[in-house]
């Protein structure tokens, strides 16, 4: 346990520096930024003097350096600032809004982990034949459609042509969220209080947008899973199952993808990141009120602290996935010291 | 991969070995030429575009208003009267003209830096290690995203956003190879001859890693091409009257509902396929010179 | 198996159950965003809806009219100079939270906006000296000068009243949850009861107001990123109702779908070109009067907004009063005017008229690059003018043109209050040209200006005006492109949508059949 507890701090520990260099790099470029945002808050027509007044309020007459370490103090306090356009604290949208995006992202995840690994696992048994070749085709096919081509496709076919799914939000107008979010995680809000209909309302407005998230991403998990199958496949123990006359689907299945998983899991952290990525742009075609869309929006009014917030809370959320991988690979793999 | 004393011979013996691969890797090797092929079909329209069209981008006159494809227009006309199979070659100018400049930049960068930290060791490698991984971990479009909207709008712009994400990639690559290859009896002999570090870089370490390059080049002309498609449909990418593959997606999206399909079908084909054909290209090249090369 | 059965019937019955509820809430969807939920602020279309629905002014217009009734006051009188103005004011009127209305408190407010000084606060120190109170429920205005449409002005929400035991007075409100109890607090027909940025506001008619009650009792609004979810939601059925702003190929298939009501509002809305006059290549006005003549109008609405819109040829819109439309002189596409001048001032085909055409990308809604892209090709018609495209964001571009860095660009203009002077004085009297970055200054106009505000005869309004829209098209500082229509549709269960040329939304006139 002494070590386990160690480890983990060692890990947060290792966050710290990358969250540091993200932070710094958008911060540094953030001030070169064209657009003035006291101009912007402040309307064409204010004097001059009320705009000096306002940049002294907002501490941006400070030279960079000043701004910076006053910036990471506040960051050491769990202070994410205020934000410049309106009067908030950073954390407020980014607390409302990170559930939406963390949501959307774990049914992606699920979903291309449901698409990727069976087929992953097929493609590696049957190597070399027509069904792998068809399977690596789509895994390659698939990565290559733009996420927000296929969500638009998808919004056209199943919301409005079929008319089977919501093309937009994380639940209709009239299941007034604001009356059981708590969380911000809708399933779980909805299954705390027992409210079966907005959870399925919930669920059902999550299917379209994590099979376009999921799809496109599926075909990572298809080559990771194939990849290390086919590895694990050659290997000794395999031959020695075959050798005992265990059937060929319990040797591949339960011994081969078992044991091929576990690299998966370590590459989790990583897919995480391109999940998140790719949820941007599912946000944005599905009016999803998340992180992605709320970057845009603060891009747009020059909104630097609620900008940084989000970059650092980004790098939050990639470190907390990895670290989590990595315990999660630490516990399954009984080889793994620490 | 196994080394080579002298870059020279290297010619002659990858072409005795291309056939020995074409031979033994059947698939891969037509995988790849399918690559070959889309791409070259496309640098064909970036360089001859008036061979592949008649029509202007431009012209905001070329037919009707939002016409369905058709004998004259066969992409169809969009929501200003522009041909859309026009802008959709001329548009393979910008997009792949950012995405190329975009990867060559990244590898300018993170070659150099990746082969210096991997053989220079000690507290530069650790610290150029820790930076690169930190950008690398991190989702690369949001990256792009947060710079493409500080520099504003620009061809320019655009390819130095894309660049930036994929700098650690090439950095960690190379630096990989190189603390591999640093270990290697030749470059120790190397040593022992009394042969400078520059010479051992260039010489002997260089020449090995960049087949590994070309196949990751490959596969990351590809990525770059959906990050620049993405910043264009987010609008944060070029200003107006430059025709772009994903502008042209952000713009005929509107006209969808409407039943104007082509004009989203045709520049997300485009993409697509043009992806796939870097994509394949990569993944064949990667399948012949390494089964195992990009096992990540 | 059986688990997904349930899933799936839970899923059913949610969909069931989801249109039960239907019946006493309106959900309304649009693209708008809200800005600072203080009057003190606010200056843009949406938020001003949103205040005119939750709270009340001293006057304000019959829905969907153009008729100024007492509202909050009973009536006034104006001396005889013209620039003192004192409102008799109803009795028996509380907040919600019972602070009772009276004379103080629509001082403290005016006192306040003019105090906090934002973007619109013009609206108040352009006109206002000073409010007296009089008695409880006597208020007096005292104007800097004589001036014909003050009750105009009061039926803005800059001017209207908010509790004073709520509202901050020395800072401005941006978001309902820094007012003490998290709600607004005024006087209108509904009470603001949820608000979650870009997402939804919920609204609930107000039990404590003074007029009549609401048909509905519940209205959501629902916030869309953009225009084709909105209208994919619509027919969808997850929303009653859409306004603001739809694609114009959407709404030619929504005007000809039978299962919608579509509304078309012909607004004062305009949308039209300025030019940098004090530094710029465009000091002088010939070029000016040049690329004006290039425009061509109908193509422009054609292309761009596939006709849904309406050409216009003056600064002040059609069917309001002393409307011309001298810009007809000049007329669309009129490339041999153009090239006339422009050959005159020494431009050749080597040697064309180069600037930078600016737009800004998503204040005014999505066409507004195509507008840019199909005036660009207008312009290049002659060889004689070339044109870069250039796009910032709204936050720049208030900033560029403040800096005088745009020799060209595009604005829009929705009314503040509904006369020919909203239209005209912000761009060509000085202070207001300055404010819209067209830096315009002249005596002569200045003093156009000075006379058709102070007037309160009408001949003297019409032959300022006459005179000064002749004048417009020699110096067109700025140069009108079109009037816009605003297009509203709802279910066919959904009626009492009554806009009218103030482009007021009242939701208390709003049924469910």
């Amino acid at each position: 346990m002494r070590h386990l507890a160690s480890y983990i701090l060692t890990r947060i520990l290792l966050a710290i520096p990358m969250v540091f260099i993200m932070l710094t790099i958008v911060f540094v470029v953030l001030r070169v930024m064209p657009g003035d945002p006291v101009n912007a808050m402040l309307g064409a027509h204010a004097p001059q003097r009320v705009i000096d007044q306002k940049k002294e309020e907002l501490g941006l007459n400070k030279p960079i350096m000043v701004q910076y370490v006053e910036y990471l103090g506040k960051l050491v306090r769990l202070d994410l600032g205020d934000s410049m356009i309106f009067k908030q604290k950073v954390s407020q949208p980014i607390i409302e809004k990170l559930p939406a995006t963390i949501e959307l992202t774990l049914f992606g995840l699920l979903v291309s982990l449901g698409i990727g690994i069976p087929l992953g696992a097929a493609a590696a048994r049957r190597r070399r034949s027509g069904g792998d070749f068809g399977i690596r085709l789509y895994a390659n096919v698939v990565y290559c459609i733009p996420v927000f081509w296929m969500g638009l496709l998808l919004q056209l076919f199943f919301g409005v042509w079929l008319g089977w799914f919501p093309v937009s939000g994380r639940t209709s107008p009239r299941m007034e969220a604001s009356v059981f979010s708590k969380t911000g995680f809708y399933i779980v809000d909805t299954l705390r209080i027992g409210n079966l209909a907005a959870f399925g309302d919930v669920m059902w407005h999550l299917v379209l947008p994590s099979i376009t998230l999921g799809v496109v991403l599926s075909g990572i998990f298809v080559r990771l899973t194939r990849a290390n199958m086919l590895d694990v496949l050659k290997s000794d123990y395999i031959l020695a199952a075959r050798a005992r006359g265990i059937p060929e689907r319990r040797v591949v299945y339960n011994h081969g993808l078992r044991n091929a998983l576990i690299p998966i899991v370590t590459m989790l952290g990583l897919q995480f990141s391109l999940l998140l990525a790719g949820a941007i742009l599912t946000e944005s075609t599905f009016s999803w009120p998340g992180m992605g869309r709320l970057l845009l929006e603060r891009i747009y009014l020059r909104d630097y602290p609620t900008i940084q917030g989000v970059i650092v809370v980004y790098t939050l959320v990639v470190s907390a996935m990895s670290l989590l991988v990595d315990l999660l690979y630490a516990a399954i793999d009984p080889r793994v010291k620490y | 991969m196994t080394a080579r004393f002298s870059p020279a011979a290297g010619a002659a013996s990858a072409l005795r070995w291309f056939s020995r691969a074409r031979r033994k890797y059947r698939t891969e090797w037509w995988i790849m030429i399918a690559g070959i092929l889309v791409i070259a079909l496309i640098v064909a329209m970036t360089v001859f575009p008036h061979v592949f069209t008649k029509y202007n981008p431009n012209d905001q006159d070329a037919g009707g208003q939002m016409t369905a494809p058709s004998r004259a227009h066969i992409m169809g006309t969009d929501n200003l009267s522009r041909d859309v199979w026009a802008r959709v070659v001329y548009g393979a100018q910008t997009i792949l003209g950012v995405a190329i400049a975009a990867a060559l930049l990244s590898a300018l960068i993170g070659i150099p830096l990746g082969l210096l930290s991997g053989f220079a060791g000690g507290l530069v490698d650790r610290i150029l290690s820790l930076v690169m991984d930190s950008v690398y971990s991190f989702p690369g479009l949001i990256l792009a995203i947060a710079f493409a909207a500080m520099l504003g709008p620009g061809v320019i712009n655009i390819t130095l956003a894309v660049a930036v994400v994929y700098i650690p990639t090439y950095f960690r690559l190379v630096r990989g190879q190189t603390l591999s290859i640093k270990e290697e009896v030749y470059v120790e002999a190397a040593r022992a001859i009394g042969a400078r570090r520059g010479t051992i870089l260039g010489r002997y370490v260089f020449p090995n890693v960049i087949a590994t390059v070309v196949v990751v080049l490959s596969l990351n002309i590809a990525d770059a091409i959906m990050t620049e498609a993405a910043l264009s449909y987010i609008g944060l990418g070029l200003p107006a009257g430059i025709p772009d593959w994903g502008m042209d997606l952000s713009m005929g999206k509107k006209f969808l509902p409407s039943g104007t399909w082509w004009m989203i079908t045709f520049p997300g084909l485009m993409i697509m396929l043009l992806a796939l054909g870097f994509t394949m290209l990569g993944e064949g090249l990667a399948e012949i010179l390494n089964p195992r090369l990009l096992e990540k | 198996m059986k688990r997904l059965l349930a899933i799936l019937f839970v899923l059913g019955l949610a969909l069931s159950v989801s249109s039960l509820g239907a019946q006493s809430t309106l959900v309304y969807g649009t693209t708008d965003k809200v800005t600072d939920m203080d009057p003190a602020s606010a200056y843009d279309f949406h938020t001003w809806e949103i205040f005119q629905n939750v709270s009340a002014g001293l006057m304000a217009y019959t829905p969907g009219t153009t008729n100024l009734v007492p509202a909050l006051a009973t009536g006034y009188t104006v001396n005889a100079k013209g620039d003192e103005y004192t409102f008799k004011l109803r009795k028996g009127v509380k907040f919600s939270n019972g602070t009772p209305f009276n004379a103080a408190v629509v001082k403290w407010n005016i006192d306040r906006v003019a105090k906090l000084n934002g973007d619109p606060a013009a609206l108040v120190t352009q006109y206002v000296k000073s409010v007296d109170v009089v008695d409880d429920y006597t208020v007096k205005f005292v104007l800097t000068g004589p001036l014909s449409y003050l009750p105009a002005l009061v039926a803005t929400p800059t001017y209207f009243p908010m509790d004073p035991s709520v509202f901050p007075v020395d800072k401005i409100v941006k978001d309902v949850g820094e007012l003490k109890g998290g709600e607004i607090v005024a006087l209108g027909p509904y009470r603001l009861t949820s608000f979650k940025r870009d997402e939804e506001a919920v609204f609930e008619a107000n039990p404590n107001y003074w007029g009549k009650e609401p048909g509905i009792k519940k209205i959501i609004i629902r916030y869309f990123a953009d225009a084709t979810t909105m209208r994919l939601a619509l027919e969808k059925g997850e929303i009653d109702l859409a306004f603001k702003s739809m694609n114009p190929s959407d709404v030619n298939d929504l005007m000809k779908s039978s299962k919608y009501n579509a509304v078309k509002i012909p607004g004062p809305q305009i949308r039209y070109l300025c030019f940098e006059t004090s530094e710029s290549v465009f000091k002088d006005k010939k070029l000016r009067q040049a690329v004006a003549a290039l425009i061509n109008r109908p193509e422009i609405n054609q292309k761009v907004y596939l006709g849904q819109n309406a050409p216009l040829y003056s600064m002040i819109p059609m069917g309001m009063s002393y409307h011309t439309d001298d810009w007809k002189t000049v007329g669309d596409g009129n490339i041999a005017a153009a090239e006339n001048i422009l050959k005159g001032l020494g431009y050749t085909k080597d040697k064309p008229l180069t600037f930078d055409l600016w737009y800004t990308p998503s204040h005014y809604g999505d066409p507004e690059v195509n507008m840019a892209e199909v005036l660009k090709a207008q312009l290049e018609k002659t060889p004689l003018v070339r044109t870069t495209i250039k796009s910032a964001e709204w936050a720049t571009y208030k900033q560029q043109w403040n800096n005088k860095q745009m020799p060209v660009f595009f604005l829009g203009w929705y009314p503040d209050y509904i006369d020919p002077d909203d239209y005209t004085s912000p761009f060509a009297q000085t202070e207001g040209s300055k404010g819209n970055g067209i830096f315009f200054s002249s005596k002569a106009w200045d003093d156009m200006f000075i006379m058709e505000q102070q007037t309160t005869k009408d001949s003297v309004r019409n032959s300022t005006f006459a005179k000064m829209q002749k004048m417009w098209t020699d110096e067109a500082m700025t140069v009108p492109i079109y009037q816009g229509n605003l297009y509203i549709f709802s279910k066919k269960n959904v009626t009492g949508v009554k806009i009218g040329p103030t482009l007021i939304f009242n939701y208390d006139q709003l049924k469910l059949k």
